[in-house]
């Protein structure tokens, strides 16, 4: 087990799996979605980023890995300036954080095995991945990784033939098949129903405690921060306003992030306990 | 803040002046196209003439077996010696000979179900004089009493014969010579058309890419070809493909196919690449984003995340665009373009109307087709 302190400690001599530092974010609309944030996140940590909607978070989940450039600050990967990367070396970095997303983002005219190994592709031979031709090895990992979130017999449906749950898990297995350090999750269970988003949170769960991999993700609901947080940081209109272990977040805490809208998101929360 | 009404004095004005403006522009087109009805009704018997030789495409000719079986026939009897020649089988009069008007019977057998005999007189002076045509029942026999004609009497001792031509009509049927070169024609028409289809496809799906905000708009670079591709494809599609055909016609050759492909290619190269453009632009970003977020390349982003989604609109589109690029090139034949509008123009020149209804025919067989597989096609794909 990790010591759970607000300021996670790491061997000496050794930097954080991840550091963000001073990110800022203006949009070309003005619009400032990160506002200096800062902090660094520990190898095996299940980090939660909370905050209204517009608050910034799938502002900073995506700064992380570059899909959206900061406008300012410095992200470092294993003390690699992410931010700073040269396009090669930005592919190397991103093969090893995977994603999953709200709205699944699978091509949803591609069959499941198709969406799987299109995972993979940072791994893959650039020229036979274009035509479609996969050797037989990659082919089994991507078996392996829907045996793993329990939908192998999907594989050959396309994708929009699945419901939403199952979608996310194809999602889930996609970023499984890049082997990664990292997970980013931007708020992987909005689109789906309270017992849907318990099982998907469990996989995240199992691929963090059994496979070491951190993971961070941005969720609504105060008891799902209980449930599966070892960290949080809250996010206000771009500024993070917290953070600290899932114990130190109370009522009153959640509130400070929330603001007026708080009780409505904790009804929702009790609800989908 | 209530918005101002104008004066209702000005708004009658303005829609008076827009009714006049209006009932000008009318008199000026009649006046230009000097519609003249008149003409239309006296054009009567001239218009029944030739829309009844649209109405008799050349399309077939009945292939048939024909046969002649000839008797000498003496009239009156005894007039001449009829050598008592084994009497052809299928042939049979009676009596042998006959008195002028007098009545015999003609019968045949084994001429074949459903084929005609036409009988006539071989008259000893070298004329032909018909008697009429009779069918043949389903045993393949027939019979006629005829009446022996003084014209056809024996002359100089030489007796007249008659003479039976049946025709056996076989199951083949015969394509006529305009309409194996109509359907030649409208090979070369619906060729034209699949040519410059996929060479246009080939020339707007890279250029539809550059031309797409989403795919290119990405950095300065990308700025400046974004809008110059788009540039491009505005200005080539304002051209008129008649127009370009007709100058590739006076460059290449009058009547050249490859002028009608020249001209069909840049237009198609042009609103394939629009219309392409626009169904990338309307692409999910979502795969796009995830497959990045994996490391993958640009090319293969583009492979895995952006051409599934896209197929099928560009599948709909190519054939929709080959579809009109068919209708096109037979007009693009009248300008010299080569194809089924050629054929038809030379037909109308030389007042062939029955091979010009021919042409028109398969335009609208062909036409209908493609229609019709678009439809389906594009009911598969949704
Ligand atoms: N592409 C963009 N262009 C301009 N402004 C943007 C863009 N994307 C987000 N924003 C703005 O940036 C702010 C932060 O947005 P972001 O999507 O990061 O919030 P979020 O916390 O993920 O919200 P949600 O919970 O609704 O997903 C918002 O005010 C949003 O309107
Ligand atoms: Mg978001």
């Amino acid at each position: 087990m990790l010591p759970l302190s607000s300021h996670p400690a790491h061997p000496p001599g050794e930097c954080p799996l991840l550091q963000v530092q001073n990110l800022t974010k203006v949009y070309p609309s003005g619009t400032v979605a990160l506002k200096d944030v800062s902090f660094d996140v520990d190898d095996r940590e299940f980090l939660v980023v909370i905050g209204l909607s517009g608050s910034g978070k799938s502002t900073l989940l995506r700064c992380i890995n570059r899909l959206i450039e900061p406008t300012s600050g410095r992200v470092l990967w294993d003390g690699q300036d992410i931010t700073a990367a040269a396009p090669a070396e930005l592919r190397s970095i991103r093969r090893q954080i995977g994603m999953v997303f709200q709205q699944f983002n699978l091509v949803r005219r591609s069959s499941v095995l198709t969406n799987v190994l299109s995972g993979r592709l940072g791994y893959a031979n650039p020229w036979l991945s274009l035509i479609g031709l996969w050797p037989p090895t990659e082919r089994e990992r991507a078996m392996r990784a829907l045996e793993r979130v329990g939908i192998a017999d999907k594989v050959n449906e396309r994708a929009d033939a699945l419901s939403g749950g199952q979608q996310q898990r194809v999602g889930v297995a996609r970023a499984l098949m890049q082997e990664p350090r990292l997970l980013l999750a931007d708020e992987p269970i909005a689109s789906l129903d309270p017992v849907l988003a318990h099982s998907i949170l469990q996989y995240l769960e199992q691929l963090n405690k059994k496979d070491g991999i951190t993971v961070i993700c941005s969720l609504h609901f105060l008891d799902l921060v209980h449930r599966y947080a070892t960290r949080v940081i809250g996010l206000k209109d771009g500024i993070k306003v917290f953070e600290g272990l899932p114990q130190e977040i109370d009522r009153k805490r959640f509130k400070e992030v929330y603001g007026e809208e708080a009780q409505e998101v904790r009804a929702a929360s009790l609800e989908a306990a | 803040m209530k918005p101002r009404t104008p004066p209702p004095l000005w708004r009658a004005t303005k829609w008076i002046v827009l009714l006049v403006l209006l009932a000008a522009a009318y008199s000026l087109s009649w006046r230009v196209t000097q519609p003249d009805f008149l003409k239309l009704i006296v054009a009567a018997p001239k218009a029944k003439q030739i829309i009844g030789d649209f109405l008799h495409p050349d399309i077939i000719e009945r292939e048939a077996e024909i046969s002649l079986i000839e008797i000498p026939f003496p009239i009156p009897c005894g007039s001449t010696e009829v050598e008592a020649a084994p009497a052809p089988v299928r042939l049979r009069v009676e009596p042998a000979c006959a008195e002028p008007r007098g009545i015999f019977r003609v019968s045949g057998s084994d001429l074949g179900p459903g084929s005609t005999v036409v009988m006539r007189w071989l008259l000893p002076s070298g004329g032909t004089l018909p008697i009429e045509q009779y069918p043949v029942d389903e045993e393949g026999a027939f019979s006629a009493e005829i009446q022996a004609r003084p014209i056809a009497a024996t002359k100089d001792g030489v007796p007249a014969r008659l003479q039976a031509e049946v025709s056996v009509p076989l199951t083949r049927i015969h394509v006529s010579q305009a309409m194996r070169d109509v359907l030649n024609a409208i090979m070369v028409t619906i060729f034209m058309a699949l040519l410059s289809t996929t060479l246009g496809t080939l020339i707007a799906a890279p250029l539809s890419f550059l031309a797409a905000r989403n795919i290119t708009r990405t950095s300065r670079l990308g700025s400046v070809v974004y809008y110059l591709v788009r540039s491009l494809l505005n200005i080539t599609r304002s051209f008129e493909p008649l127009v370009i055909a007709t100058i590739f016609a006076l460059i290449v050759g009058y009547g050249t196919p490859f002028a009608g492909v020249l001209g069909l290619v840049i237009t198609t190269a042009a609103s394939l690449g629009k219309m392409f453009s626009e169904a990338v632009e309307s692409i999910d970003p979502g795969p796009i984003e995830a497959i990045t977020a994996s490391g993958a390349r640009r090319s293969q982003v583009v492979m895995y995340g952006v051409v599934p989604q896209i197929i099928p609109d560009f599948l709909s589109y190519i054939i929709y665009h080959w579809d009109i690029n068919v209708r096109l090139s037979t007009i693009i034949g009248f300008v010299g373009g080569g194809g089924i509008g050629y054929y038809l123009s030379q037909r109308f020149n030389s007042f062939e109307y029955h091979k010009a209804s021919t042409a028109i025919l398969a335009i609208i067989v062909v036409v209908w087709a493609l229609d019709f597989l678009s439809a389906q096609v594009r009911k598969r794909m949704a």
